[in-house]
């Protein structure tokens, strides 16, 4: 080309025309041209730079929170209910149903399918921040408190991982595809002192409360109540086969620690047991660590779930949980009446279900209208009461937050493992007489034996924390699962729906979804999946 | 006197008279082939100026009455015409000369054009001549049945019915869409108006290197219509159809049916608590003879569908002198589709087009092509409404008595929002309109020693714009009238996009002719840019669904944008040797530049070489007669596929990943994907050998090219362990696949008498192998893309049949401990008692092996007849969700289950026991036993075409005919469920489906 632009053969006009043609094009082809920057996104290099960027970096952290296989998703907390002797799910919504029947495998159910990625991607972005926060210019007391919220999230996303997959790999560094793609499933030991150490570190730096704006960031009483939580896995008899009591210690110890500051924290039992989980009362003083809702950008669709896809409905079973307002439950209390048999119930029943004769929505309900499937549905975490009510949900979503810890929990925690250190204690009894009695149910009778009160926190719990997603993973840790989860499920006429399996030498764990074996050979599969 | 007069009148008139009726001979005379000196039968005699004429016989000779002085016009198919004077020249031996035309026809090849006789490349030409009335709505359509191509229509919605192509195979795992050029510059051919395109080059093997970096997937040149020098032509056509559905699946409609199903199916899986009680579907069909508001029994498909039409009309105007010529077409198309409400298209198309030979030297010229497009969808989308569409149920009410929209009587578990399909289709609005205007501009300078200068600069401004709303919806039971409300948050979406593309080339050519040798050369250099913009915009907060601009909303107001830019530099050139016509090789280098990659990564080069051997040209093949055009040629070349997403190379950093404090909003950001800054160019070598022969003077046409694409350095986003963050994978060039086969096209026509007709097929086969992968396989849910196999096979679990009783299911591998006779058997590959995902074995193929399609046209007179068969072979499909299985998640069934599913009584049924897909998901999980042969064939288009004789015509035009054609009327395939041309990657039903039209229509020429 540029031979012939000099060639003589071309005469002066023809010259001219040819440079302005090529002048143009070379002057453009500098390397800058190919040069393209992303308008709507930084990289890397560029993104660590600010306090701003940092903070938003965190809040990435805490999005997860609000994933399908985490606390978020539709309803995947009420959902995982439905695993329990508590409730159904006919349309097996994130693949629950499934579990609950034993026929889950490691590729069939959402759930099993994506908790692991959700989690990992929690712990990836907090790994990333701890890496890369230390460079950002900022306040030095904001950074380590920055650092301290990621830590405790990645101990709340391992938690998660390694109570419901059992080994799982352990990584605690920004993610790296040549270090981190192979490495195959830690200890679960191991994972848990990752844990441990890193609620630790977070508990030393956190505060106790926060100016509102900033309501819904781990506080300290968060990190030391999901620790207590972590130690009280520890020590229930599915990983404590042989019932060492110094588990029993380390978590009662914790629990302890709540308790004793739950005065500065501000922390305390709701007075209203049903108000407690509207969003008017969202961020109490009961509430340890939630996951913040906010409709309709970052709603849920628990309204929905409960008041019309009844895709939670409570089994018969729960309901002859409820004991009589007298504390004894109706097999044995003079109070029961079987020609009504929903009469004077534990108050926290009319404050959970719905039940065939209650009034719902402005209307009487009947066994197979509106909950047609068991005849019960759910009025907690939902704003649908009695009242009619045709508030319209800003885009369908739901503001509620979820409590993912509640100082009720922490009460039962202490009670349970200090049951098992010392027996009933009187500290034993105050702590499951405290929630009892915010209830409306009387105290439980002095005199009871270790075994008794086991029987009876257990009962406790589960009431307490009906249809809030608590119950399976109890069932598991108690390894009674394969006894409740064996059997008949029955409806509110006694009618048989179902009956469901529960496999004692593969079901207490979740398989590694296939699809992470297929990426990652080196991941060993649970046994007998 | 008067006698005197009277005679020199009758003088004068009789003088007159031989003028009219001078003395007739009779001229016989005989026609024979120079090349051959056989006769030609069937040549046509005619008087010049009249329409008289007759036809030879088998012996060449012809009779014909002329008087002195007549000019006899003769002519044959593959002959050039002569005339010949009665008188004065002789007839007994009048010879004609075979017409070269056919080989030295000119074909459009990269930056320039070439004799068809002098192609050393894999090209297909396709004249849109052939393609002349079809109801085809855009150019892609078109490409059906050219040799080497797969095209795929995948449904007919208004103003969105393009068809994918694929050139030879898939050679990659990313964008394997071919390079669409028109007239040059890169184009989308589906927004030219088909009636102005002349003809369409597919350049198939290294004849595409020149196009460097966007090669490798083929490239597709389209030429536009230009004026001709010449009278003014002015052209007009008319088409009109009407359109039906091809195929949708036999839905069991009986509701008292579909409910007993129900009950069955959730019994058969083990469920004690069923979906309708006895009582219920006893009141159902008491009430449905007296309230058919309530207790519908209804058609649902037949309830929202009609037929639809199709219009289109074209008016061109082109003409010309000595210097400058112009063409200007004008078309309207409008189009509504299928369903009854809100799917209607228009489209209003302008094309001009004037070159100026402005000096000897100078030819300048431009043209703008204009497209303004507009078409409605049903407010919430077209996949949203099939979605929805395969989950109707029959026991849904369409309308209560007053008007309202209903829902249904008996509330079924799973159903709870009842979307009830006239109230999705009918209510609310989604418009979309799109406008597209190409400007070029060129201009050609003839500089000394045969050097011509060419530069283009084209100018393509995209602007699209939507604007939907989504209404109040609400349904009420149609039993106690409880509103149910579907949708109590109308938003209004508006959303804009609007790009602007500058490519601009320039190219030097020249060339030399020294005795025998044709030397030819070209350079040339080429800059593109691409700037997308694009943003859009949603509100809430509406009191009612009669305004619904953006304005009139009040709350949650969200709002998205970004732009983009692309760049790519070329510079290229083409080097060309010809000795004698016989011997021809042609040497293409290219050298391009893109934005795509990270410095150091930028530029990649690309070669090619191709060479023929016109063996006909021969001396040692003077002797053989009857062969015009033998040719052997090969190619070698490498091409660049550049089509990954932009800065795939920036570890990016991505915002919107939010949570809230305090219900405020806090903006949060993370890195989401994984990416590797080291990636560049994947390449395509490819290797093709062919031979081209033409005998009997175009009688018989033959084309065989073998061929081999192999792609390395593939560009695939790696899936990477979740234990990694759980981040995308990066992009990596990993990755070798191959394309091998070959094609074959024949033709042959003929004429016996007054009868013509004319054949012409071609099949191509390609074979896909995925050749290397670095040692790791890539699963997506039921496809696997691994060594050894082709890209995307599936990956299954092997059914081996129906359990029969309890104890075959004791004795054989677990599925689960909830499996029942009836339900389907797997085979144990790997012998562990357990079936699971180590059980999959790789079957089946989602890209065709074969891809065929032939023409038979007949002609008699005036009137022709044309059919166009078009199909595949080899490829399966894996049809799942809504009415491709029974019951699931809450839809209904279709009719096989009826009478063909396993029950007790009927053991050797093809399918498994009924039951819901949800239900029992042992039987529907990843299997052969649902994985179908796709294969079919197609009467693609039907034409009857009638020349009108030019005596009825030629008060008030040139020519005109008319026709009447159908389209998809006809299909052999084993898969019934759906129309077999679906996008085969898309493992649900829920697309618009595809059409057959029957239309009419006729073409002016003044």
């Amino acid at each position: 080309m540029i031979a012939l632009f000099h060639s003589k053969m071309l005469n002066m006009k023809n010259k001219i025309i040819l440079f302005a043609i090529y002048a143009t094009i070379l002057a453009g082809c500098s390397a800058d041209l190919l040069e393209k920057q992303p308008n709507d996104r930084y990289t890397e290099d560029t993104y660590w730079t600010s306090e701003k960027t940092a903070m938003a970096a965190l809040s990435g952290c805490y999005n997860i929170l609000r994933a399908d296989g985490t606390f978020g998703g539709d309803a995947t907390p009420l959902w995982e209910e439905t695993a329990t002797p508590n409730a159904y799910n006919y349309d097996n919504s994130m693949g629950y149903n499934l579990i609950a029947l034993g026929t889950h495998t490691a590729m069939n159910s959402s759930i099993i399918n994506n908790r692991y990625p959700d989690c990992y991607r929690g712990i990836g972005r907090c790994n990333t921040l701890l890496a890369r926060i230390d460079a950002v210019p900022m306040n030095e007391s904001l950074k380590e408190r920055a650092k301290a919220e990621a830590k405790f999230l990645r101990a709340l996303y391992y938690h998660l991982l390694q109570s419901y997959y059992g080994d799982v790999p352990l990584i605690t560094e920004e993610p790296d595809l040549e270090k981190h793609g192979r490495l195959p499933r830690t200890d679960r030991a191991l994972v848990v002192q990752q844990i441990l150490t890193d609620l630790e570190d977070a508990a030393a730096v956190l505060p106790e409360k926060y100016p509102a704006a900033d309501r819904g960031r781990a506080t300290k009483g968060a990190a030391l109540a999901l620790k207590a939580r972590v130690l009280l896995f520890e020590a229930s008899p599915l990983v404590n086969p042989d019932n060492n009591v110094a588990k029993w210690e380390a978590a009662a110890a914790a629990a302890k620690a709540v308790i004793d500051m739950a005065g500065s924290a501000g922390y305390g039992l709701f007075e209203d047991y049903r108000a407690l989980f509207l969003p008017a009362n969202e961020n109490s003083k009961e509430c340890i660590f939630d996951v913040q809702f906010k409709a309709p950008e970052q709603g849920s669709s628990f309204d929905l779930i409960n008041r019309q896809y009844n895709t939670n409905a409570p089994l018969k079973d729960l309901i002859n949980a409820y004991e009589m307002k007298d504390g004894l439950p109706y097999t044995t209390s003079p109070m029961y009446d079987p020609a009504e048999p929903y009469k004077d119930r534990d108050p926290r029943m009319y404050q959970t279900i719905v039940y065939p004769g209650d009034t719902y929505m402005g209307a009487v309900t009947t066994p197979t209208a509106p909950f047609k499937i068991t005849g019960y549905g759910v009025k907690k975490y939902s704003i649908y009461d009695k009242e009619p009510n045709t508030k319209i949900l800003n885009g369908g979503q739901s503001e509620i937050n979820y409590m993912v810890i509640r100082y009720a929990d922490v009460l039962l925690m202490y009670a349970e493992a200090q049951n098992e250190v010392a027996g009933p204690d009187a500290s034993v009894y105050n702590a499951i007489n405290a929630v009892r009695a915010r209830a409306g149910m009387p105290d439980i009778p002095v005199g009871k034996t270790k075994d008794e009160m086991r029987e009876i926190i257990r009962h406790e719990r589960r009431i307490e924390f009906a249809m809030e997603g608590f119950y399976y993973t109890d069932i598991r840790r108690w390894k009674i699962a394969e006894q409740v989860m064996n059997g008949v499920i029955y409806d509110s006429q006694d009618q048989p729906i179902v009956t469901r399996s529960f496999d004692p030498a593969r079901d207490y764990w979740w398989p590694i979804p296939q699809g992470e074996r297929d990426l990652n050979p080196e991941l060993t599969q649970n046994l007998n999946y | 006197m008067l006698r005197f007069l009277k005679n020199i009148a009758c003088c004068w008139l009789l003088a007159a008279i031989p003028a009219i009726t001078q003395a007739q001979q009779k001229i016989s005379g005989k026609v024979t082939g120079s090349s051959d000196n056989q006769p030609v039968a069937g040549a046509s005699v005619t008087i010049k100026g009249t329409n008289r004429g007759t036809r030879t016989d088998n012996n060449g000779v012809f009779t014909i009455d002329a008087a002195n002085g007549t000019t006899i016009v003769i002519s044959a198919v593959g002959y050039t015409t002569i005339e010949r004077v009665v008188g004065t020249d002789d007839f007994s031996n009048i010879e004609l000369q075979v017409a070269e035309s056919d080989l030295n026809e000119v074909v459009v090849v990269g930056y320039g054009t070439k004799k068809k006789a002098s192609l050393t490349g894999a090209l297909s030409v396709l004249d849109m001549k052939e393609r002349e009335n079809r109801p085809i709505t855009n150019a892609s359509q078109a490409l059906h049945g050219v040799a080497g191509l797969w095209v795929n229509q995948a449904g007919g919605k208004p103003g969105q019915d393009v068809a994918a192509i694929k050139i030879r195979g898939i050679g990659t795992l990313n964008n394997s869409n071919p390079l669409v050029l028109v007239d040059g510059i890169e184009y989308n051919m589906n927004e030219i108006n088909p009636a102005t395109i002349e003809s369409i080059t597919v350049l198939k093997d290294a004849a595409a290197a020149i196009y460097g970096s966007r090669a490798a997937n083929g490239v597709i040149l389209v030429t536009t219509k230009g004026g001709q020098k010449g009278r003014m032509k002015v052209d007009y056509s008319f088409s009109h159809g009407i359109q039906q559905v091809t195929y949708l699946p036999d839905v069991v409609w009986d509701p008292i049916q579909y409910m007993q199903m129900k009950v069955q199916a959730l019994k058969n899986e083990g469920k004690t608590a069923v979906d309708y009680s006895e009582a219920q579907i006893e009141e159902y069909r008491n009430g449905m003879l007296t309230d058919p508001y309530t207790y519908p029994n209804i058609n649902w498909f037949d309830l929202v569908t009609k037929n639809g039409y199709l219009q289109q009309h074209n008016l061109r105007f082109s003409g010309g002198t000595d210097k400058i010529t112009f063409s200007m077409a004008l078309g309207f198309m409008d189009q509504d589709g299928i369903l009854i409400a809100n799917n209607h298209a228009r489209r209003y198309q302008m094309d001009l087009n004037l070159t100026a030979q402005v000096s000897n030297r100078l030819k300048v010229g431009g043209s703008i092509k204009g497209n303004y497009r507009e078409y409605t969808e049903n407010a919430h989308g077209t996949s949203y409404f099939f979605n929805r569409f395969h989950r109707v149920l029959p026991i849904f009410t369409p309308y209560l008595a007053d008007g309202r929209y209903g829902n249904v009587v008996f509330p079924t578990p799973g159903r709870n929002a009842v979307e009830n399909l006239m109230m999705l289709l009918k209510e609310g609005s989604n418009y979309h309109v799109a406008q597209r205007a190409l400007l070029t501009v060129f201009g050609e300078y003839k500089l000394p020693f045969n050097i011509t200068y060419h530069a283009k600069l084209g100018v393509d401004k995209i602007d699209g714009v939507a604007r939907q709303f989504v209404p109040y919806l609400t349904t009420y039971n149609p039993k106690t009238e409880v509103p149910y409300y579907y949708n109590n948050n109308p938003y209004s979406y508006n959303y804009d996009n609007n790009d602007l593309n500058i490519s601009f080339y320039h190219t030097l050519n020249w060339q030399k002719d020294l005795g025998l040798h044709n030397l030819s050369a070209m350079v040339g250099s080429s800059y593109t840019d691409f700037d997308n913009s694009q943003f859009d915009a949603r509100i809430y907060g509406y009191f009612d669904n009669t305004l619904t601009d953006l304005n009139a909303g009040s709350r949650d107001m969200a709002v998205t944008g970004s732009r983009t830019e692309d760049v790519l530099i070329s510079y290229f050139s083409r080097l060309g040797y010809e000795y004698d016509g016989k011997y021809l090789l042609d040497v293409t280098f290219r050298y391009d530049g893109s934005a795509r990659f990270a410095r150091g990564h930028q530029w990649g080069f690309f070669p090619a070489v191709s060479a023929g051997w016109r063996i006909d040209k021969e001396g040692f093949f003077d002797n053989v007669k009857n062969v015009d055009l033998l040719k052997l040629r090969a190619s070698w070349g490498k091409m660049g596929n550049q089509a990954v997403p932009l800065y795939s190379y920036l570890n990016a950093v991505n915002l919107g990943l939010d949570y809230s404090f305090n219900n405020v909003i806090s903006a949060g950001a993370a890195v989401t994907d994984y990416s590797d800054p080291l990636i560049s160019w994947e390449t395509t070598t490819s290797y093709n050998a062919g031979v081209d022969a033409e005998l009997w003077n175009g009688k018989l046409g033959a084309s065989v090219d073998v061929f081999k694409r192999r792609t390395t350095d593939i560009l695939r986003p790696v899936q990477i362990p979740s234990q990694v963050g759980d981040l995308n994978g990066p992009d990596r060039n990993v990755g070798t696949v191959d394309n091998t086969g070959f094609e074959l096209v024949l033709s042959h026509r003929n004429r016996i008498g007054e009868l013509t007709y004319e054949f012409s097929g071609q099949v191509t086969y390609v074979k896909n192998k995925v050749v290397d992968l670095n040692g790791e396989r890539i699963i997506s849910s039921r496809r696997i893309t691994q060594e050894g196999y082709p890209i995307d096979s599936y990956y299954l679990l092997e059914a081996i049949g129906i359990y029969q009783d309890q104890d075959e299911i004791d004795n054989s591998a677990t599925v689960s401990n909830n499996v029942r006779p009836g339900y389907l058997r797997y085979k144990d590959q790997n012998k562990d008692g357990k079936i699971n995902g180590d059980d999959r074995i790789i079957t089946g193929s989602s890209i065709p092996d074969f891809m065929f399609g032939f023409s038979l046209n007949f002609g008699y007179k005036g009137i022709s007849l044309n059919t166009f068969w078009q199909g595949v072979q080899g490829v399966d499909i894996y049809p799942t969700a809504n009415l491709a299985f029974p019951f699931n998640n809450g839809a209904g069934v279709t009719k096989e289950w009826i009478t063909d599913s396993w029950t007790p009584e009927r053991r050797n049924a093809p399918l498994p026991i009924l039951t819901t897909a949800t239900g029992a998901t042992e039987n529907f999980q990843q299997s052969t036993f649902w994985l179908q042969d796709a294969s079919y064939l197609r009467l693609k288009n039907i034409q009857l075409k009638y020349d009108l004789p030019t005596k009825w015509v030629e008060k008030f035009a040139k020519s005109m005919s008319v026709f009447v054609n159908g389209a998809n009327l006809f299909t052999i395939s084993k898969f019934k469920k759906f129309d077999p041309e679906k996008d085969i990657k898309n493992d649900n039903l829920y697309e618009y489906p595809s059409l057959k039209t029957y239309s009419f229509g006729l073409n002016v020429n003044f």
